[in-house]
This record gives structure tokens, sequence and C-alpha cells, in this order.
């Protein structure tokens, strides 16, 4: 892996691609520009920016705020697919690996969609095919009626085998949420298990993963302890591969029975920077501690992504990259449509 | 109760004055019924105010939250989250007596569910899609107390208009005209008296003269 040519990979080329493409994404000034826009307007904006084909495709369909979260979500499918079919060999393996957190949630709306009732076309309207499974596989699990012949057939189209237990645990349960936290759980597991840690860009690659998994893990640990749920429950949610929580630092984190009880450990971590304001604001809300931790993510992505340009992290960076713009596009029509305060959309944006 | 139609007789007279007394008396039980009810209907006012002050509160709380969520997941998570949804509120509506009136008593039972117990997957649903999930979980419970408690104060202002009417018609009707017959059967007993006097003099009278 991470070699230049052969089986390794067409790392130089998807490089060069996704660094062209990079230079394309809207920086700050646009978002700021866009926060003094009407909805309107900001659809005739993001079509002058890159996504005039999916706002022409989509305009009979959807409206307003629809149209753009659609259209964006549609752009961002269509180009982590372009950039999935151009890139060969380990290359692709990795990316396809990252990109099943798209099949995850393709599968997860198909299923509560299903099991609510909602017709086929509005699952279908909802659905963003940007991970391995396309828009034909999509439609043959949409097809399938009973929700354990959705979950066998999407275990062999992306070779995830749900084990037992976790079907036993949803069966008893009548829900879907055993399903969904096994698969969350099992995407970073494969896809740390994927990358082979012999060279320097693997480890980085690895390392910057882990991290990931420490900001949603971090996430995890706030929400429930919000809800009260404190100790042993809080383990059972925990992704293990983190990089700087680790089992036991996570342990501690899930004992404390409050946030301000747990900040002293916070402390030691890279992403207390990023929370730090956030920790004493509103113990009530984790709007803001959540918006620092994407911003950490980030953060992160941009660092690693210098640390070793020819290199699998520089695509990621900028699908993450591309993935924060269609979200602060959202973020900023759907606020403006909502009638948010300006200071609240600004918040929330990750810039 | 026409002054004409009744026979003023001693017994008569005897009715009247005992109708007259437990109506004294119920218009005072009535009187005592209706200020405590109204003094009960402030108590609830003075609820159904901070109450509805919660609703609005607490809506707005829900729809900044939701909006927040919307803007940030973006409106399929949210619906999509909501679609995973498995528990329902369930509510318990039973009654209770506030002097002597029956009003609702509405108990929430189940209204909030843990992230962990609603249906959809802790790792992934976001904090804002939960937060929002929250904020309209404690207005649902908000809205609960805030209809008992519109349902009483409903009731109790129907109740208190209703015994006013009553406290009103015995006191400018009933007994007035409870009253003025018992005056009308007096008078027509002593007017009674007086002729039956005069018919004796003039019989006694009539009876010296022939003799």
């Amino acid at each position: 892996m991470f070699g230049r040519k052969g089986k390794k990979g067409n790392y130089a080329y998807t490089v060069a691609r996704v660094k062209a493409k990079k230079s394309q994404l809207m920086g700050d000034d646009a978002y700021q520009k866009m926060l003094m826009m009407s909805l309107p307007e900001i659809s005739r904006f993001i079509s002058e920016t890159g996504y005039s084909k999916e706002i022409t495709s989509m305009t009979g369909k959807f409206t307003g705020i629809n149209l753009i979260e659609h259209a964006t979500y549609a752009n961002m499918a269509s180009v982590f697919t372009s950039i999935l079919d151009s890139a060969t060999g380990e290359l692709k393996d990795t990316l396809a690996a990252d990109l099943e957190r798209w099949d995850i949630w393709n599968l997860k709306i198909i299923l509560r969609g299903k099991s609510f009732g909602i017709d086929l076309d509005s699952i279908r309207e909802d659905l963003v095919p940007a991970g391995v499974l396309d828009a034909e596989d999509l439609e043959k699990l949409m097809s399938l009626d009973v929700d354990d012949d959705i979950i066998a057939n999407y275990g062999r189209m992306t070779g995830v085998s749900i084990p037992q237990s976790v079907v036993a645990e949803y069966k008893a349960q009548g829900n879907l949420a055993p399903i969904e936290d096994f698969l969350d759980k099992h995407h970073f597991e494969r896809l740390l298990a994927t990358i082979d840690s012999r060279s320097r860009p693997t480890r980085l690659y690895q390392e910057f993963i882990r991290k990931i998994i420490d900001t949603i893990n971090l996430e995890t640990i706030l929400k429930l302890k919000l809800e009260g749920i404190h100790g042993e429950p809080v383990m059972k949610y925990i992704i293990s591969g983190g990089k700087d929580i680790d089992k036991k630092l996570a342990t501690q984190l899930a004992n404390a029975e409050t946030i301000a009880e747990a900040e002293n450990d916070l402390a030691q971590l890279d992403m207390y920077e990023f929370i730090k304001d956030a920790l004493g604001k509103d113990t009530h809300s984790l709007k803001d501690i959540v918006a620092g931790l994407r911003r950490y993510k980030m953060k992160e992505a941009s660092t690693f992504s210098h640390l070793y340009p020819l290199s699998i992290i520089p695509i990621i960076d900028y699908m993450l990259h591309k993935e924060n713009e269609v979200n602060n596009i959202r973020i900023v029509a759907r606020g403006i449509d909502a009638g948010l305060d300006k200071e609240i959309i600004k918040g929330l944006l990750v810039i | 109760m026409v002054s004409q139609d009744i026979t003023p007789t001693r017994s008569v007279l005897i009715e009247l004055k005992n109708k007259i007394k437990t109506t004294k008396n119920g218009y005072k039980i009535m009187k005592m019924k209706r200020d405590g009810l109204i003094i009960e209907f402030f108590d609830i006012m003075e609820k159904a105010k901070a109450m509805r002050g919660s609703v609005t509160s607490d809506y707005e709380t829900a729809m900044t939250k939701i909006a927040i969520a919307s803007s940030v997941e973006g409106e399929i998570a949210v619906k999509s989250a909501a679609y995973a949804l498995k528990t329902e509120p369930k509510v318990k509506v039973g009654s209770k007596s506030i002097m002597g009136m029956m009003v609702p008593k509405v108990e929430a039972e189940v209204i909030h569910a843990d992230i962990t117990n609603k249906g959809y997957g802790v790792i992934s649903t976001s904090a804002y899609i939960e937060e929002a999930s929250t904020a309209f979980e404690k207005l649902l419970d908000t809205i609960i107390r805030a209809a008992e408690i519109e349902t009483t104060m409903k009731k109790l202002l129907d109740e208190i208009e209703k015994t006013k009417r009553r406290v009103n018609a015995m006191e400018f009707k009933v007994i007035p005209e409870l009253e003025d017959a018992m005056k009308f059967v007096k008078f027509r007993l002593e007017e009674m008296d007086r002729e039956n006097t005069i018919r004796l003099k003039f019989l006694k009278g009539k009876g010296e003269a022939a003799e």
C-alpha cells in the first residue's frame, strides 16, 4: 500500500486529481457571503460553484431548501464515486473501506423507512449512493420486504457478517439499534484492519483514523452522560482502537457522572483545545462541543494530509473537506430557512 | 311562584317558612361554593399562566433544536431518525374532584426514553438529533400537563358561571318570591282573621237586636 505504481494503487494520479478539486472548494468568505443571501440566491450561488448539474437535474423534483440538500448530497456522491472508480489497487480497497460508512447510512435509511412504512420512492429520494454500493445494489435491497433479508443481502454485498448475538438482540428488542451500532463499530474495526501499518504513510493514516475514533467515542460518552448514563453501560458503545482515548481513559470518562467531572481527563487530550470553551458553557447541550470536535477532525485531516502528500491521506482529507462543504452549505441554507440567528449558524459552521 | 296560586292556609305558611329557611341555607352554601371556586380558579389561573409560559419556551427551544439538527445533520438524517423511533408516548387519563366537581387528571406515563432505548443506534446518531428529540419529549410532557390545567380551568369557569347563576337566581328570584308568597299568605290569614272577627261581631249584633 501507498506505493506509486501497480497493485499498490495510482496514488500520484488520484492525489493530483483531488488536489485540483480541493482548490475549488468553498472558502470561509463564501460562507460569509451565503449568510447574507436568501435561499434562491444560495441555490444560484452554489450552481455557479460546481453544483449546477445536480441543481438543474433536480429542479423538477425538489424545491427550496430540499433542492439544496438533495443536490449537494448528489454532487458529493458523484464526486466520491468518481474518485473510487478512478482509484486502483490497494488505494481503491482502502477508499472503499472508508466509504463503507455511506453504505451503512443507506442501509439505515432503507431499514428505518421500511419499518415505518414509507413508500419506496420516498426512501429512494433520501439515499446518498456515495459508498461502494451503487444505485442498482441499493435498489435490490429496497425491493426486499423483510428486514432479515435486507440485512443478509447487505452482508453478502459488503462482506459484513453480522453475529447471531447481534441479530438475536435486534429481534428481542424489536428495534434496529443493535444492528446499527454493530455496523458502526464494525466499520471502524474493519477500516483499521484494512490498513497495513508497516510504512510511515499507512501508520499516519491509521493514526488519523484512530483520532477520528476518539472524537466519535468522546461524543458517544458525552451524549450518554447528558442522559444520565455513565459507567459500564457506556463501554458497550465504545469503538475500540482509539488513539488518545484508550480503554482505560474511556472507562474513566464513562465513570464520571457529569461532564465537569470528566474535564480533568479531557484536558489531557489533543482535542481539548477545541472543546474547552464549550465545556463550561451549557451543561444541557453538546452543540458547541460537537462543533468543536468536528473542527478538530478537519484540522487533523489537513495536518495529516501535509505530512505525507503522496498517500491516501490527502484523498481522505479532500473527501472530508468536500463532505464538510456540503454540510456547511446545508447549515447556512437550513439555518436561514428556519430563521436561526446568524451567530448560531456561524457557531455551527466548521470552517 | 304567583301569589294568587297559593292557598292561604296556616299549613302553607309553615311550609313556606321552612322552604325559605332551607333556601337561605342553600343560598349560603352556594355562595360559599362560588367563592371557593373563584379562589381555586385564581390558583389554577396562576398555574396556567406559568404553564403557558413553559409551553411557549419549550416550544421555542424544541423548534430551535430541530432547526439546528436539520441544519447540521440534514433533513434526511432527522427524518430517518424519526422513522427509527419505536417508543410511543403513553398518557393516563383519570379524574379528581375539586369541591364536588370532577376535573380531568392527565398523567404522562412514558414520554422520555433514553438514547439507548429509542430505536436508533447510539454511536451514529448525532448529539444534535438526540437533543432535538429530548426537547420535543419535554415539550410533549409540558403540553400534557398544560392540557390538564387548561381543561380544569375551563371546567372551573363553567362551574363558577353555573354556581353564580344559581346564587343570583336564589338571591333575586327564589327567595324574594317565597318571601312575597309568605307575606301574601300572612296578609290573607290576617285578613281572614279580621273578616271572621267582623262577621262574629256582626252576628253578635244581629242576635242582640233580635232579642
